[in-house]
This record gives structure tokens, C-alpha cells and sequence, in this order.
């Protein structure tokens, strides 16, 4: 005689399976093209024009692939420093820049500030392609073009609107009261910030650095256009460069270790930062 | 001018506009050495913003501050010799207790050995000894407002400023801290000036009371002074609670006034027969009588039983209301008639414009 406990404990099982299945399945789906590309960047040469599918070497693990994205321009290691180089340094412009627009837009009175703030906004709204020529004429007239700190400068810039809004919104959650007890403490301007504020910000600031992370490290576009030099290119454009092979096919094997390359640093910030980013999202959207 | 006459904070002439918006009108307040005084008033009297001027947190407008007779309008806060608890706590909430009660004196570059001991000194006088290592997240209400109050301890400041600090608390931790913060006063022996809207509070701490209404005092004593004698309906009304009944009447010449269609005496002189008059009577003075001279009849409404004393909530004839607080006798029914009155000690006049005038 089947008892209510045992109903019961068949329909918490039955609920287990389903609430892990659907979830298992949906993994599969986000984690698959991260599996197939890892392990077909390990296929030898002669296997990298195969169907994708069944995605491992089918003829042992060979570096194949990795030596020919190493011995294409200046080395990877070269073009991974570029891109960190680059995606670093708009991080903590970024940050510097916006913690302090934020900080402004969020705690100051001052003629036009809402107009200012709808404006900086606004700009979100303006793809930036159709910017890039101006920006181009810019920075050739600063001898910024081909240079790695004017497409830094680039990605701040395009960075930004989202990173003060982001940053306002982080200062606006933080009780005025809080401030003022500092300042009754002694605490000043640039100390009072780092020492009592940065620190209850820092949400915010990881959700700014991972977009700013993530959105210079893989861009396209501004880079192609604004590096006209092998030894500057960034990994994206390496990755197009790297990308031709023989009579014009497409060397996929090249390719997939492009992206095994790229995906990893990426992974490092996310993880690194996640616990604050999950809360910076969530920041404001219940009191 | 012995020590305990000396002047711990003046403040004179003191404005404050926000644009065109002038909030506080030119408040002179002299505050001596060592009082515990408390703001209170109707929420947006200026009483915060009174008292944010004092921190320096808010600019003055037009006027001066002075605290132990230096002139601090224009300094920092860190600089006034003053310490501040807020009514939301405003701990940092990413440093340890430890770290939060010496934030300020680190800000000060006080030696290590100083602020340990000083530290020391002010969780023992809380005793939140046990909680130095937790963050404030950890805490319970009181224990952070503790925490907060220690924060102002162990800068040793000359004034100590409250803002509102026992709102967030519950009823009965507000009693206990209420008591401790007293305690405060007695053992540290500072000036101590402490806004807030709540009687209680204001009546038991207070060695004077400032009563501040649109920015302007109204009346400055001490407890029972502007409890006995208030200068106008205002302070009479706002103090005491239940309130103050006040009730228009109209004098009527040569001792005599009309309220709802019942003669009283009244001892008044200097008004034309005929002239309105408010006349103010407490709850706890008001007295049930039968029917006689110099009483004014009302209908019992509902009573509301405390225990100790019930109110009894009338209507006049005119239908004004009255409460009256009785601790003895038998429970009158709802819609009964009653006569109430008041020994003339206790009745208070009051001109139509709010002025006392007996």
C-alpha cells in the first residue's frame, strides 16, 4: 500500500528530475560550442576541413592548429599582450573616469545636470560605426592612428556612457548619511572616496570592468579599421587574419585555436569578478 | 561664570534658505556647558537641518555658530569638535566594528596605541566588547546604534549631536537605550543636543527643551516649564500627550466665557465681551462632575481602556472634541452625557492668534 509519504517523496523525486534535466539540457546547449571548439582545435591538419561533428581528433591529439596561429604575424603571445594591453587599459580608464562621473552626477548640484546625464545616455542610442571615420580623422590628427592607446582611448570612450550611468546608479544606492558620518570623521574628498565609498561601490565598478573587459577585448570593428599594422593587431583581428589558408579555404583549425586563446582570459575576469557582478546587476531592482 | 554656566554652543542670527526657500529664520539659542538639550517639533519645523548646521553638514546662510566660544560657521566638520549619530546608524558597513569606531581617529592620524585604548575605553562603556570583530551587517539594531554612538565617543568631541537615533528601534529597545543615553549624559558630562519628534524622549532627557515651528522657536525650557507654561496653544498643544484640549470659546465680560452653550469662569482681563478666546485644559486635569456651575456638558463618544488610565473621547455641544483621562471611577457608557470641568489653576487662555493670555 503505497502511504502519503511515499506519494510525496515520488513527487519531490519526479520534480528533482525534471528541475535537473531541463537544466542539464539547457547547459548543453550554452556549453557545446565552447566543447566542440576546444577539442577541434586539437584535430591535426589534415582533419580541419572535416564536418564539425563528431568534433574530436580522430587521429590523436596534435598542436597542428596552434602552431600555425604562433607562427602567423608576430606571434600569439605578441598579439595577446596587444589585446591585454589594450582591454586592461580601458578598464581602468574606464573605472577612473566613470567612478568619478558617477560620483559627480550622483552627489553634486550643478546648472544643466540632467540634461548633461540624458545626454552622455543618449549617445548609447548612436551605433558607433557610424562614428568611426570621424574618430579615424581624429586620431590620425592626434598621431593616434595605429596605435594601440588610441584604440584604447576608442573603447573608453564608446565605455562610457554605460559605465557612468552604471556608476551613478552604484553611488545613488549608497546612503548619504554614510558619507556624512566620513566627512564628520575627517575624512576628504579623494581619501573619503577610496576609503569609505569605493569600497560600497564595488559592484558597480566590477560590473563596469567586466563589460569594459569583455566589449574591448573582443572587438572587431575599431580595430581593423584603426590598426594598420601586423605587430599592433588585437586577437579578433588576428583572428580573420589567421583565418585564410590555402587557395583562399578557411584554415578552421587556425580559427578554433583563435577562439580556445581567446575565451580563456575572459573566463579568468568573469570568475574573478562574478560575485560582485551578480550583485551589481541586482543593485536597485528590489529595495 | 562658573564652569557649569559656561557656554557650550551660541548660535546667532541663523539662517537657512535652500534657493528661495528660507526654512530656518534667525535662531538665536544659547545652549550652556554640559545641557542635554533636545529639538523637537512637527516634521519640517527645521530641526534636522538646525542641527546638520551645527555638524556642518548643511551651510549656513546668514549668521554664526560658535561651540566652547570658537566661532565654527565656516569650519569642517571634522574640525567643530562635534560628533554626530544618525537615525539610520551610517556605519560603514564593509569595516569591522573596530575599524568603524576608529575610522575617525585614523582620519586624525591619532598614534595606534591611543586609538586602541580609546576604543577600549568606549566598547566598554557600551559594552559591545564582544562585537569589536563583526561587521555591522552582523549586528542587531541596538548594537549597531551602540556601535554608532561609540563611533561619537571615541572623538572625545565637545558637543554630541543626535539625529533622530532611536527611530529605527523597536518600542522597547527605544526605552532601554533612551535609559542608556541618559546614562551617557550623566557619566560623560558633555553637551548633548538631540533632535526628535517624540515627546517622551524629549520630556525625559531633556534639561531644556527647544520647541521649533516653521523655523522659528517657539518656546526654550525645561521640561516642565514649557509643560506648566507654555507661551502659546502651539507649545501647549504640541507638548503633553494626550494633547492639550483646545477649544474656542468667547468671553463673555466680567469673569464669565461661553464654550458650547455653557457658561465657565474665567479669570481674564483686557478683552472686549464677545471676543474669541481659545481655552486649553489637559486631559489629566479634566475632572467628570454632575451637573453644576462652571462645567461644560459633552456626549461620552468611546473610551479607550490602558490599564492604569483610560481616555475618554467627548464631543461638546458645538461638536468640538475633548479627551479626558481618568484613572478612577466607574466606566462611563458610550453616548452618556457628561459635565466636565477643570480647577482653575490648570485652564490656560489663550488669544485667537495662539498668545497666551492667562
Amino acid at each position: 500500500m503505497r502511504t502519503r509519504r511515499e506519494i510525496r517523496a515520488r513527487k519531490a523525486l519526479r520534480d528533482r528530475v525534471a528541475f535537473h534535466g531541463v537544466g542539464i539540457g539547457t547547459a548543453f546547449f550554452f556549453l557545446a560550442p565552447f566543447g566542440i571548439g576546444f577539442l577541434a582545435s586539437f584535430r591535426p591538419n589534415s582533419e580541419s576541413g572535416l564536418p564539425p561533428l563528431p568534433p574530436w581528433p580522430l587521429s590523436g591529439i596534435s598542436f597542428d592548429a596552434y602552431r600555425i596561429l604562433d607562427g602567423f604575424g608576430s606571434g600569439v603571445w605578441q598579439h595577446t599582450m596587444n589585446s591585454l594591453v589594450v582591454s586592461l587599459g580601458t578598464v581602468v580608464l574606464t573605472v577612473a573616469v566613470s567612478v568619478l562621473a558617477g560620483y559627480g552626477f550622483s552627489r553634486y548640484r550643478f546648472p544643466l545636470k540632467n540634461a548633461l546625464f540624458v545626454l552622455i545616455i543618449a549617445t548609447l542610442m548612436i551605433p558607433f560605426q557610424s562614428i568611426l571615420t570621424p574618430l579615424f580623422i581624429i586620431l590620425a590628427r592626434l598621431g593616434l592612428n595605429n596605435s594601440l592607446f588610441g584604440l584604447m582611448l576608442v573603447y573608453v570612450t564608446l565605455q562610457l556612457p554605460f559605465s557612468v550611468f552604471m556608476m551613478r546608479n552604484a553611488f545613488d544606492a549608497v546612503p548619504k548619511e554614510i558619507e556624512e558620518a566620513a566627512r564628520i570623521d575627517g575624512a576628504r574628498d579623494l581619501r573619503l572616496l577610496v576609503r569609505v565609498l569605493l569600497p560600497l561601490v564595488m559592484p558597480g565598478i566590477a560590473t563596469v570592468s567586466i563589460f569594459a573587459f569583455l566589449n574591448a577585448w573582443n572587438e572587431f570593428f575599431a580595430a581593423l579599421v584603426l590598426l594598420s599594422s601586423n605587430d599592433n593587431y588585437t586577437l579578433p583581428v588576428l583572428m580573420t587574419a589567421v583565418r585564410a589558408g590555402r587557395l583562399g579555404a578557411i584554415n578552421w583549425g587556425a580559427v578554433q585555436a583563435g577562439v580556445a586563446v581567446m575565451v580563456v582570459p575572459c573566463l579568468i575576469v568573469f570568475l574573478l569578478l562574478q560575485r560582485y557582478y551578480m550583485r551589481g546587476l541586482m543593485a536597485g531592482a528590489v529595495k | 561664570m562658573t564652569e557649569r554656566d559656561s557656554i557650550g554652543v551660541a548660535l546667532s542670527g541663523v539662517r537657512k534658505s535652500f534657493g528661495a526657500l528660507q526654512v530656518v529664520h534667525g535662531i538665536d539659542l544659547t545652549i550652556r556647558d554640559g545641557d542635554f538639550v533636545v529639538f523637537v517639533g512637527p516634521s519640517g519645523c527645521g530641526k534636522s537641518t538646525l542641527l546638520r548646521m551645527i555638524a556642518g553638514l548643511e551651510e549656513v546662510t546668514d549668521g554664526e555658530i560658535a561651540i566652547k566660544g570658537r566661532d565654527v560657521t565656516d569650519l569642517d566638520p571634522s574640525e567643530r569638535g562635534i560628533a554626530m549619530v544618525f537615525q539610520s546608524y551610517a556605519l560603514y558597513p564593509h569595516m569591522s566594528v573596530r575599524d568603524n569606531l576608529a575610522f575617525g581617529l585614523k582620519m586624525a592620524r591619532t598614534e595606534r596605541t591611543e586609538i586602541e585604548r580609546r576604543v577600549g575605553q568606549a566598547a566598554e562603556i557600551l559594552k559591545i566588547d564582544h562585537l569589536l570583530d563583526r561587521r555591522p551587517g552582523q549586528l542587531s539594531g541596538g548594537q549597531r546604534q551602540r556601535v554608532a554612538i561609540g563611533r561619537a565617543i571615541v572623538r572625545k568631541p565637545d558637543v554630541f549631536l543626535f539625529d533622530e537615533p532611536l527611530s529605527n528601534l523597536d518600542a522597547e529597545l527605544r526605552v532601554s537605550m533612551r535609559v542608556e543615553i541618559a546614562r551617557l549624559h550623566r557619566e560623560l558630562g558633555n553637551t548633548m543636543i538631540y533632535v526628535t519628534h517624540d515627546q517622551t524622549e524629549a520630556m525625559t532627557l531633556a534639561d531644556q527643551i527647544v520647541i521649533l515651528r516653521d523655523g522659528r522657536i517657539e518656546q526654550t525650557g525645561t521640561p516642565r516649564d514649557v509643560y506648566e507654561h507654555p507661551v502659546n496653544a502651539f507649545v501647549a498643544g504640541f507638548i503633553g500627550s494626550p494633547r492639550m484640549n483646545l477649544l474656542d470659546a468667547e468671553w463673555r465680560g466680567s469673569g464669565k466665557m461661553r464654550l458650547a452653550g455653557c457658561e465657565m469662569d474665567a479669570c481674564l482681563d483686557g478683552l472686549r465681551p464677545g471676543e474669541g478666546i481659545v481655552f486649553g485644559m489637559r486631559p489629566e486635569h479634566m475632572r467628570v462632575v454632575a451637573n453644576g456651575p462652571d462645567a461644560v456638558q459633552a456626549a461620552v463618544e468611546f473610551t479607550e481602556y490602558l490599564g492604569g488610565t483610560r481616555y475618554v473621547y467627548c464631543k461638546l455641544g458645538d461638536g468640538q472634541n475633548v479627551v479626558v483621562e481618568l484613572r478612577e471611577g466607574d466606566d462611563i457608557p458610550a453616548g452618556s452625557a457628561v459635565w466636565l470641568t477643570a480647577p482653575r489653576e490648570h485652564r490656560r487662555y489663550f488669544h485667537a492668534s495662539g498668545a497666551r493670555i492667562g
